[in-house]
């Protein structure tokens, strides 16, 4: 996993874009591998599974219903001034279904999830567990990074849902019992102008953000050295490089998205 | 049950005694504080995640403001109000969005980074070392970080919140082809100064919630290398947890629940 010979007069960041280049295509051809000769490590994956629905659920809750709120008051003091309120329940849902919850799911993944798989890799990796690995003859990236990535994809879907909902109740009880909209036009512009695309797009987005948040923490978590200090240094790198590339790929989704379904 | 109530209570008792040691951090370790403060803002240059604090803001506010234009604009448009895209930018970036990206990102690279630190020093026993030597840690290493970040978090913010608005001006006039003189119209009739103060203190609010939260966690880490790890993963998730709910209640607190348009003649 270090920089190959003949690199050490190219930029740092260079050589590290390329080897993350790189081991992205090794994920990628060891996904492809165990998946094909049936040695999926189905138990990792479970247990990565649980572990991630056990730490992020609670939190992503906990940060969907101020977000929903803030939502509800920004939306619902524009719509307010233009005259357009009973639209407020369109504008909620495209925000909160397309933006809000998979990015609020991507945060959690990277920073909550994520930061935990790297310590736990970096740890392994310190403690020489991980060469002990490859010296029997077991692929790492097969045993211990695709059933990660695996499971933070699943889990960022079940989640994305979840948080969908949580976030759609917050803005809905927030203007219906505060801001003074009636109900049924909250709910009737809102199944007018929501369509099945959007919620099948969310789940796109939540699945891209969980590849890559995941992928770079175990990278980061699998390159660490030098002891607690190291460990330390590589979860606060994976965590500040996942949230930079989440939010860089959902520009980028959304643009694709906006062009593919046409003006 | 009782286990959460006593670590809220343990956590709680930290942060009064991190700001009751504000003055004697600054009246000992100015010092200390002036090279944190270089430290954090240019940052160590370490590889991808490094050109500094600076760096990281600036990029994470252009990319999420020019979001809000794509988005705001589409949304805006199918409506036929796209000429109000100015006032959304002066809205949404000002008030919610960028102090939340800042919030984020600070706790991102900043908070986790002290966590880091910290917690390595409580693996390697150097803070039981500091306090062996009678120099009390608390004031000389958390306080001093507090102090720093809320300085550093001044210029950032206002970095940061300088892209997210150019960003969106971007995206809407040059990508979009709005008219330019219609979007300065909509965004400075909307944007009255003080909200950028306001703006302004709710960064600085998070900054000093996020750092005082790493710094804890940090601070009591325990369990060898993954426990540095595994800190700063349960810091992270408190800090966002925090910066949401105390946004919200910001924003309540600045601009009221029945918030109106400066600008558009009175509201509701």
């Amino acid at each position: 996993m270090a920089a190959p010979a003949g690199t050490r007069r190219l930029p740092p960041a260079v050589v590290e874009i390329g080897v993350l280049f790189g081991f992205a295509v090794d994920t990628g051809i060891a996904a492809w591998r165990s998946i094909t000769r049936g040695r999926f490590a189905w138990r990792e994956c479970v247990g990565q599974m649980w572990f991630l629905a056990g730490v992020c659920t609670v939190p992503a809750i906990l940060v969907m219903i101020p977000f929903g709120v803030v939502v509800a008051v920004e939306v619902g003091s524009l719509t307010g001034q233009i005259g357009a309120q009973s639209y407020s329940g369109a504008v909620v849902a495209l925000l909160i279904v397309g933006q809000a919850a998979p990015l609020v799911c991507a945060v959690m993944i990277a920073g909550v999830g994520g930061s935990a798989m790297c310590a736990d890799l970096g740890a392994r990796n310190i403690r020489e567990e991980v060469d002990a690995l490859e010296v029997m003859g077991i692929s790492t990236l097969e045993r211990l990074v695709v059933p990660r990535i695996v499971a933070a994809v699943l889990i960022t879907m079940l989640l994305d849902s979840l948080v969908m909902a949580i976030g759609i109740g917050a803005s809905f009880a927030f203007q219906v019992l505060v801001q003074d909209v009636t109900a049924g036009s909250f709910l009737g512009t809102m199944t007018d102008f929501a369509h099945l695309s959007d919620f099948i797009l969310s789940q796109v987005k939540a699945a891209a953000f969980a590849v890559l948040a995941a992928g770079v923490c175990c990278f980061k978590g699998l390159t660490a050295k030098g002891g607690p200090a190291g460990v330390g240094n590589a979860v606060n790198e994976a965590v500040v490089l996942a949230f930079f590339l989440v939010f860089l790929a959902n520009v980028g989704i959304g643009e694709v998205y906006a062009l593919g379904s046409g003006p | 049950m009782i286990k959460m109530l006593a670590e809220t209570g343990r956590q709680f008792t930290f942060y009064v005694k991190v700001i009751a040691a504000v003055p004697r951090s600054l009246v000992r370790y100015w010092r200390h504080i002036v090279r944190l403060i270089a430290e954090v803002s240019f940052g160590s240059a370490t590889l991808l995640a490094g050109g500094g604090t600076i760096g990281v803001v600036f990029a994470m506010s252009f990319v999420s403001g020019s979001q809000i234009g794509l988005e705001g604009f589409r949304g805006l448009d199918l409506v036929s109000l796209s000429p109000l895209s100015g006032s959304m930018s002066a809205l949404v970036n000002t008030r919610e969005l960028a102090p939340i990206v800042a919030g984020l990102t600070l706790a991102a690279k900043v908070g986790t980074g002290f966590t880091a630190q910290l917690g390595a020093m409580r693996i390697s026993e150097e803070i039981d070392a500091l306090d062996a030597m009678s120099i009390r840690s608390l004031p000389f290493l958390v306080t001093t970080r507090m102090i720093a970040a809320f300085f550093t978090v001044i210029p950032l913010y206002l970095v940061g919140l300088f892209a997210s608005y150019v960003a969106t001006r971007l995206v809407v006039v040059d990508l979009n082809g709005q008219s330019g003189g219609n979007y300065d119209y909509y965004f400075s009739l909307v944007l009255p100064p003080q909200d950028v103060l306001f703006s302004l203190l709710k960064a600085l609010v998070l900054a000093m919630v996020v750092t005082m939260v790493h710094c804890y966690y940090g601070y009591t880490a325990t369990g060898g290398p993954e426990g540095v790890g595994r800190a700063a993963g349960r810091a992270l998730r408190t800090s966002i947890v925090l910066i949401m709910i105390v946004d919200v209640l910001l924003t309540f607190a600045f601009w009221g629940i029945h918030q109106e348009l400066p600008g558009t003649g009175g509201g509701r």
